[in-house]
């Protein structure tokens, strides 16, 4: 009951505050119901948007193991709002890259991304992602994952440590609700 | 009769890594499995002749990503009878230490893994992680490192045990006893995990010794042979080792060598911390090293949690000529297609999981 | 350690005749690259007694094949694909395809010597 109760306050709050950006100084209201809802509902859905975004389950390699204690019990991920990790694109909005992309899996990387539906987000986990990592003589390698699709939030690291993906993700959230630029 | 092609592409719900079937069906029984495999390969054994000999530790570990000590130590193992060394005592008791705790670690994965592929989504795989915590936070204690511990010198390891390291790890010890018991007992209740385990994926003894498979797989199918106890090394002719032979073959002897493997290893530690000398473990840094192979063609074999890793080194000065390395999980997925003729298709996976696969294991 | 050096044209013999005497694991096929010969060895061992055999075999660059030993040991499949990507040697008696590279299709062995690192 606790939860329900907090959740209508905090609709009702904004319903004021989005109401009181359009009020004019005359003390009469004209404006169209079109503006109205657009104001409620623009922010209703980028707070929906922000603080539930589930992830795609894309562990490849070392970095795959610091993920799934991300998503186990001493670090949670549900508290955040990633609550589960879906195993395919359609139903996902950020891609979590761990581990070293070779030139056999380039297409199929390429081929999930295209498959994700908008808006969607990229995070590269590891430094294997980032630029390549340890392998950067090999003949199989391809260096950072950023030369196939664009990433929104780097993290470094090798492996970086399951509270600094918590970090990154938080960001990722602020960019999703329009506080930093770019 | 039409045979239909199926492919399990290469991302998949469940955490083994990148692996591609094609499996050919007629009506619901499996006739043929194919795995392609390459989606993680980066040359490992290329890369090695391009670097100095304490630089290559960090590709080997990478390699089984589960089991990093067994890997690590194996290699310095080889570097060490190239160059004549050998650990003193105190040093070869606190790598069987390690060595087991890292073995426990390993297969309290595995058990969470295998269930979640049976369908227990994500239920038992929580509680084995929480197990596995508690013995990652005692190797943090020993080795400072989370994840990649390149622990392992010529001659020892990096630094001391602390000082209350005995007292946590027999607390561990004891609580993890009490889990296990619990694990099994309800597990092997339950009617479905006996209808989908016994007599499913059967390996007979004159198959499983010509494919040449090893580790737990090899030892579920009624041959004796363990390296700890056939080609001894360090201290465990002292501790009373002794292999864990079982005479089915099929799946659920498979999961039973790894549970009694789990106590066997509980009773080395306990063993191991009442035996150890007084002494000094620490090996010799880095930078002083002078490298001068007396032998130059060695070859080592060590027992890892998933089977046998040998590793055959042609050494030259500064750097090696020819490494090559034989990982336990390629020729146990070469053995897939004689197991799984002829089960159904939904016994695929549970069989996938009770040989316990690591793909960056199989492509180097 | 001991190390039998013989000819390409007894290799099957020796094998199967160690295969009766007891020597029935395949552990290993390795190559190494020497720059005037590439030599391949056969590890063996015997189950009851522990002991350990290696086969070792010398091929010049012109002519680099090896007759299959799948008839023998049935583990000996994987080890001959990788020998065929890594080194170019053939394998006579079988159809060999490729296992980790599968989809390249040039003729790059990156095992060689002659093969430079920094290549992509």
């Amino acid at each position: 009951m606790k939860d329900f109760i907090t959740a209508k306050q905090e609709f009702d709050k904004l319903v004021e505050e989005s109401l009181k950006k359009y009020k004019p100084k005359v003390p009469v209201v004209f404006t169209k119901l079109s503006e109205v809802t657009k104001a409620i509902t623009s922010n209703m859905i980028i707070w929906s948007r922000k603080n539930s975004l589930w992830p795609l389950q894309f562990g490849l390699a070392c970095c795959a193991m610091e993920l799934l204690d991300f998503g186990a019990s001493r670090i949670d991920a549900e508290r955040k709002g990633f609550l589960v990790f879906r195993a395919t694109p359609r139903q996902s909005d950020v891609m979590i890259s761990a581990g070293w992309i070779t030139k056999s899996m380039a297409p199929e990387v390429k081929r999930l991304y295209e498959q994700m539906s908008r808006p969607r987000y990229v995070v590269a986990y590891g430094e294997c992602s980032v630029s390549g990592g340890p392998w950067y003589e090999s003949y199989n390698i391809i260096e950072g994952i950023d030369q196939i699709v664009p990433v929104d939030v780097y993290v470094s690291g090798c492996p970086p440590r399951p509270e600094s993906l918590f970090d990154a993700l938080l960001k990722l959230q602020e960019k999703v609700g329009g506080k930093i630029d770019n | 009769m039409s045979l239909v092609k199926i492919n399990i592409g290469p991302v998949h719900p469940s955490t083994h890594g990148l692996l591609r079937l094609v499996v050919t069906l007629d009506g619901d029984t499996i006739v043929n499995v194919e795995p392609h495999v390459g989606f993680l390969h980066r040359g490992v054994e290329k890369l090695a002749e391009n670097r100095m000999y304490m630089q290559i530790p960090p590709f080997i570990e990478k390699c089984d990503y589960v089991a990093k000590m067994a890997m690590d130590e194996a290699y310095v193992a080889t570097v060490e009878a190239a160059m004549g060394i050998e650990p003193n005592e105190r040093a070869q008791y606190e790598r069987v230490i390690l060595l087991e705790l890292q073995r426990i670690a390993s297969h309290l994965l595995w058990l969470g893994a295998m269930l979640n592929d049976l369908g227990h989504f994500f239920s038992v795989f929580m509680w084995t992680f929480a197990d596995r915590d508690k013995v990652l936070k005692l190797l943090e204690e020993a080795t400072g490192q989370r994840m990649f511990y390149v622990n392992m010198r010529l001659g020892g390891l990096r630094q001391e045990f602390p000082k209350d390291f005995e007292y946590h790890a027999l607390d561990v010890l004891t609580y993890l006893e009490k889990r296990i018991n619990e694990y099994e007992s309800f597990i092997e209740n339950s009617s479905l995990f006996k209808e989908r385990m016994y007599k499913v994926g059967v390996l007979s003894r004159d198959d499983a010794i010509n494919l040449g498979v090893s580790g737990p797989v090899l030892r579920a199918s009624g041959v004796n042979f363990d390296v700890r106890k056939d080609k001894p090394y360090y201290v465990y002719k002292k501790l009373n080792f002794k292999p864990i032979v079982l005479y089915n073959g099929d799946n659920f002897s498979r999961y039973k060598v790894r549970i009694l493997e789990i106590k066997e290893s509980i009773r080395l530690i306990r063993e191991a911390f009442k035996q150890m000398p007084d002494g000094n473990a620490t090996g010799m840094p880095i930078k002083l090293i002078n490298p001068a192979p007396k032998n130059k063609v060695v070859r080592v074999s060590r027992e890892g949690p998933r089977g046998e890793i040998m590793f055959y080194l042609v050494a030259d000065e500064q750097r090696p000529y020819r490494l090559a390395m034989r990982t336990p999980a390629f020729i146990n997925l070469a053995a897939l297609n004689h197991i799984a003729r002829g089960n159904k298709f939904a016994n695929l996976f549970p069989i996938i999981g009770s040989l316990d696969l690591v793909m960056a294991d199989v492509d180097k | 350690m001991v190390r039998l050096i013989i000819d390409r044209k007894d290799l099957i013999d020796t094998i199967s005749s160690f295969k009766k005497k007891g020597f029935s694991y395949l552990v290993k096929i390795l190559g190494i690259d020497y720059i005037d010969y590439i030599s391949v060895l056969y590890i063996l061992r015997n189950l009851d007694s522990d002991e350990e055999i290696e086969i070792e075999v010398h091929l010049n660059q012109n002519d680099l094949w090896v007759p299959t030993i799948i008839n023998i040991f049935k583990g000996a499949d994987w080890y001959e694909r990788e020998l065929y990507e890594m080194f170019g040697i053939e394998i006579k008696g079988r159809k060999v395809r490729k296992l980790l590279l599968e989809k390249f299709s040039e003729n790059i062995y990156p095992l060689r010597k002659s093969f430079k690192w920094g290549t992509k």
